[in-house]
């Protein structure tokens, strides 16, 4: 079913994992200023920071040996982390849009 | 109305309710922080207090105090805003005091009788009479039937002052969510020889409670709260509820299966709790975006700056305990080294401190800035530095507390689980340990700075607006 994190792979998870939600907030901040200051840099700094999400899947995925079913799971949190903050801008900007024509 | 005076006239019936609750609920935050500090000395000197105040007892008072004072703080906010919501009075009024004077007799008596009696042999009467002897819902079987009676009561009481009123988004999710409160308690409530199937339902409480009904709680208050403080438009913030109880439910209610690799259920809980625990976080970072469109857009200000900063600390202390420092460790593959150790209780102290004591400060200021009859409570309020020093001792003492609990937690998986196998001799060799025992230690003192910044919280709710003389401001609608 898995196969356990490796005695001194321990920390390396456990880092990989804080920073994955780390990097998904940061990437979340920046994606969510550059639709709001309309500033290329800081959509450059997003996917910069989905970068480094992305990375840290990779370590968390080879220190957890993340094989079979598991790589479903990074590859589906990846995404999720990817378009989850471009549909809650989507829904912010329809709500907000709604509630002022009314 | 006199401004800066406290008085029960500035208040309705379900606010003067409410007061008591915040009351009941600021008596039992003291006594868990004091039994946590009691529990803490016990790690660093276990014969302190032995036989006359064991550590099973006061991790257990510690705990479940902070759960019942939780849910007095969330119960309060409900009496707070429920006549406003609904346009009406409180429905059952008298019924509604009578189950706060039962449940806190009730919530006396059971602490007593931890105290009295701590040891003795487990028996079908001290089940009911006396420990349940279920982690964190130790509350003997008659107790369990009074909290559930208690909270049918208020479940009447808030229901049917909707019904008499006018409902709105706020109060129907509100009121689902009460059914959910109450009915997932029962789960608790029965007994089951097997082990695995015990722990089963076990779980339903602490985790539905904790990761389903009581965030659904806590999106409808600091909904309210948005409203009220930052003049937020209902429309928009009812709409996020909605967005935001489907995302935490969508996730938070399979993520469930976190809990149950461990204890003897089928293997397929490995997929769903890993499938489902890696997705748990993605909502809270997505909301992210939300607070920065928000803040972005509208310019607000705001009536309440105490208030505002504790549900500033809300976000933030959610963010960091639930996402952060649950991620670290929820997968099977590392989780099976963590669980049930001092990691566990890293996470647990910055979650619940994040996630709903802040939000409970928040509603304590709310309740109190009316009380004084809508005195003043936005910049340049006199003796601000003691809630500002308040705040910050809480959240630096919790994190403090927070990262030494890490440390202790990363050495006792290491050395009690992956290198000792879990037997009984490397529990005790992992404790003996430096960086345990450092951990350990630095946990306690963090605690003391906890313990300090409580009391300043408790020396500025009695005094903040007094003599003030000045109106609240109004909060101003959202510019667009």
């Amino acid at each position: 079913m898995f196969e356990p994190v490796g005695v001194n792979d321990m920390m390396v998870a456990a880092m990989a994992g804080a920073m994955i939600v780390m990097f998904g907030a940061a990437y979340a901040f920046a994606f969510a200023l550059s639709k709001l200051n309309k500033k290329r840099w800081l959509a450059f700094a997003a996917y910069g920071c989905f970068a480094g999400l992305t990375v840290n899947v990779l370590i968390l995925a080879k220190s957890l040996n993340m094989n079979g079913f598991w790589t479903i799971v990074a590859i589906t949190m990846l995404v999720g982390y990817l378009l989850a903050p471009q549909a809650i801008w989507k829904l912010s900007v329809g709500t907000h849009e709604s509630s002022d024509s009314k | 109305m006199s401004i800066g005076t406290l008085s029960f006239s500035h208040l309705t019936t379900g606010q003067q309710l409410a007061i008591k609750y915040y009351s009941v609920a600021v008596i039992l935050f003291a006594a868990q922080v004091l039994f946590g500090l009691l529990a803490g000395l016990q790690y660093l000197r276990p014969d302190f207090l032995y036989e006359v105040l064991d550590f099973s007892v006061n991790r257990m008072v510690h705990v479940n105090a902070m759960v019942v004072w939780m849910l007095y703080g969330f119960m309060g906010a409900i009496f707070w805003l429920v006549e406003e919501e609904a346009g009406v009075e409180l429905v059952g009024a008298k019924l509604a005091n009578l189950g706060f004077w039962v449940l806190t007799a009730a919530v006396t008596v059971v602490v007593l009788v931890y105290l009295f009696v701590q040891i003795g042999p487990g028996t079908m009467e001290s089940l009911w009479f006396i420990n349940e002897g279920r982690e964190y819902i130790e509350a003997p079987r008659w107790a369990d039937i009074g909290i559930v009676i208690c909270l049918l009561i208020f479940f009447y009481n808030i229901s049917a002052t909707f019904m008499k009123g006018k409902w709105s988004g706020i109060s129907g999710v509100l009121v689902l969510d009460l059914v959910a409160v109450a009915g997932l308690y029962l789960a608790g409530m029965f007994y089951i020889t097997n082990t695995s199937v015990e722990q089963y339902w076990w779980w339903w409480v602490i985790h539905m409670w904790v990761e389903a009904t009581w965030e659904v709680l806590v999106g409808c208050i600091m909904a309210w709260g948005l409203i009220k403080t930052l003049g937020a438009s209902r429309k928009i913030v009812t709409t996020w509820l909605y967005i935001e109880v489907a995302l935490m439910l969508g996730s938070g209610i399979l993520g469930l299966g976190h809990h149950y690799f461990w204890i003897g259920t089928p293997e397929y809980w490995f997929t769903v709790g890993g499938f489902f625990s890696a997705l748990e976080p993605v909502p809270l970072v997505a909301m992210v975006v939300h607070a920065v469109y928000d803040s972005g857009v509208h310019r607000f200000k705001n009536s309440n700056h105490p208030a505002l900063a504790w549900f500033i600390a809300h976000a933030f202390g959610n963010f960091f305990g639930a996402g952060v420092f649950g991620f670290m460790h929820t997968l099977p593959q590392i989780n099976l080294y963590t669980h049930g150790s001092q990691w566990s209780s890293s996470h647990g102290h910055l979650a619940f401190f994040g996630a709903y004591a802040t939000i409970n400060i928040a509603m304590f200021y709310m309740g109190i800035q009316k009380w004084r009859g809508d005195v003043y409570m936005s910049a340049n309020i006199a003796h601000s530095w003691r809630w500002k020093w308040a705040l910050s001792l809480l959240c630096l003492g919790m994190t403090g507390m927070t990262i030494a609990l890490l440390i202790s937690g990363y050495e006792q998986s290491f050395i009690e689980r992956a290198l000792g196998g879990a037997t009984w001799a490397a529990y005790f060799e992992a404790q003996q340990t430096a960086w345990y025992v450092q951990g350990m230690v630095w946990r306690q003192i963090w605690g003391y700075v906890f313990a300090s910044g409580l009391v300043l919280l408790i020396w500025d709710l009695l005094t903040i607006g007094k003599g003030d003389t000045r109106p609240m401001l109004l909060p101003e609608p959202a510019e667009h």
